[in-house]
């Protein structure tokens, strides 16, 4: 029917960004390869089956947004079929038993998410309440989130609370987010509401964009390492791997923005192209240590995310087993925690998860359980590739045409981890479709 | 087999590992058992497993 060629577009990296992107671009009409270098597909998105437990290769099973966030949207939008159920509470609190403690080793109380201004006094409960509403009109432009709590209600347990919800969602401190950004996440909750489980894991949503994108004339290579980026003119027009030249007319990049600078060769060093790397300086990974535990009675015992203020590394806990409990053995358990490693303290990564392992001690004292697997994640095989709030002025772009960036090194504002890869994907995709 | 300065301690090749032969506690540490099979270098995400020969 159709004589005219189909545009060609060539993806580097079968991670969620590059498989959104692959699914979108293959169910409109592009003829769409993805170069995967490692021997499989998913990235730090995916299962790793050990011990007959679904462990995984990042992600803690977790959509922050759930069946109704950006990411479920896409995944409905390209026809990929996955289940996503709803965590219900969304999130508790562990506080101390009892009140002036500073830690669980007398017993805890769990308090609901929506009570989390309970342990302030009443003036600061009304403080915060009159903060959030006014920060819903007119979000806050600069500094922290710490500074911003700071400035309007001093108070120790916002701070805890701020690096606890930080540390879980986005791997950094409250002293290290961006109040914009953090404002903006929190106005995504109210839109998006909170986070849910795809029944299978993060596997059953790589599975399902796979499907999407070999079903549509798309083909994933693996074990193929893309080298160099070719440039001409200041255009993208393919890539090399193992020495081959493939050309496309679009090349989308899945490996951040400072990883993708490395593929070029030769670059004019233009007026842009100095602004542009001005910006990626700025740019720095977040970092984190996830404990995976396997038990045979429930530790936490419902779906949504255990905040833990007063742990001194743990910032938050998950069973998704409870869930989906093909995510485990037969009759057992998977709960994972997650702890941000601040900058300062990688080189001390193994008392990091020493004190880890201490705070689980502790949240779980008289439970019993086993450690399957400690997994730290830095560098350029991190939590996210940027920080949330330190990719929002480069965004998708690069300086070369036909070239854009996605998944966690460029995502949208105020998206959470992987509702951010989808938002960023989205932006690409208003841009090229 | 060598773990190089690049290794972030992910696990992935850990999990891989057919004999068990990697602990992993912030760094990657090979033991004794390895039978030198060369898959979790495959696995690994930051090129930091060197084949030996
Ligand atoms: C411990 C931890 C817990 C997390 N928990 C959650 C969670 O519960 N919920 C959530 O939403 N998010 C979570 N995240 C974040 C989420 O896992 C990541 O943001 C997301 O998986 C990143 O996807 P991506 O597509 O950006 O990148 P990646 O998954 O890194 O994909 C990039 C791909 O490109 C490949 N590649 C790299 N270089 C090349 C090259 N030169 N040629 C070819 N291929 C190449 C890589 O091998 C990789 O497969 C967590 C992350 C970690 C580490
Ligand atoms: S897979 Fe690579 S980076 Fe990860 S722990 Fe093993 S050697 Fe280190
Ligand atoms: S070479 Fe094979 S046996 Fe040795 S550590 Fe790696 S995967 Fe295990």
């Amino acid at each position: 029917m159709n004589n005219v060629a189909k545009p060609r577009a060539i993806i580097i990296g079968a991670g969620l960004g590059g498989l959104l992107s692959a699914a979108k671009l293959a169910t409109s009409g592009y003829e769409v390869e993805v170069f995967e270098r490692l021997p499989m597909i998913g990235g730090r998105f995916t299962n790793i089956e050990y011990k007959g437990f679904a462990l995984s290769t990042g992600a803690l099973h977790m959509l922050p947004h759930g069946p109704t966030g950006p990411l479920a949207q896409m995944l409905k939008s390209v026809g990929a079929d996955v289940n996503i159920v709803r965590s219900d509470p969304m999130a508790v609190i562990r506080l101390p038993l009892i009140d002036g403690d500073n830690d669980y080793t007398n017993g805890y109380k769990d308090i609901p998410f929506r009570n989390f201004s309970d342990p302030l006094s009443a003036t600061n409960r009304l403080k915060i309440a009159v903060l959030m509403l006014t920060t819903r009109v007119f979000p806050p432009k600069k500094g922290s989130l710490e500074e911003c709590f700071s400035r309007y209600v001093k108070d120790e347990w916002l701070v805890k609370l701020a690096d606890s919800f930080c540390g879980w969602s986005l791997s950094l401190r409250g002293a290290d987010t961006s109040a914009k950004e953090a404002f903006s996440i929190f106005s995504n909750l109210y839109r998006y509401s909170g986070s849910g489980v795809p029944i299978g894991g993060c596997k059953a949503v790589v599975d399902a964009l796979v499907d999407v994108i070999t079903s549509n004339g798309g083909t994933i290579h693996t074990g193929k390492d893309v080298s160099e980026i070719l440039i001409e003119n200041g255009k993208a027009v393919g890539i090399l791997v193992d020495g081959a030249e493939h050309f496309s007319d679009l090349v989308i990049s899945n490996i951040g923005h400072v990883e993708t600078d490395r593929l070029y060769n030769n670059i004019e060093p233009s007026e842009e192209y100095q602004q542009y790397l001005e910006q990626l300086k700025k740019i720095k990974p977040s970092a984190g240590v996830k404990i995976c535990l396997a038990a045979d009675e429930p530790l936490i015992g419902h779906g949504g995310v255990l905040l833990t203020p007063y742990a001194r590394r743990v910032n938050g806990i998950n069973e998704v087993t409870n869930i989906d409990p093909n995510l485990a053995p037969p009759g057992k358990h998977l709960t994972v925690s997650h702890q941000c490693v601040q900058w300062d303290k990688l080189d001390e990564l193994e008392q990091e998860i020493e004190l880890g392992l201490q705070d689980i001690k502790e949240i779980f004292a008289g439970k019993k359980y086993e450690v399957l697997l400690i997994q730290s994640h830095s560098g350029e095989w991190p939590v996210n590739r940027s920080a949330s709030g330190l990719d929002v002025n480069v965004k998708n772009s690069t300086p070369f045409k036909n070239l854009f960036i996605v998944g966690d090194g460029a995502k949208g504002e105020g998206g959470i981890e992987v509702e951010g890869i989808a938002l960023g994907v989205a932006n690409v995709m208003e841009r090229i479709l | 087999m060598k773990i190089g300065k690049t290794c972030v301690g992910c696990a992935q090749c850990a999990t891989f590992c057919k004999t068990d032969a990697i602990k992993v506690k912030g760094k990657a540490l090979i033991m004794d058992v390895c039978i030198e099979c060369g898959i979790c270098a495959e696995y690994c995400p930051m090129k930091a497993i060197e084949v030996s020969i």
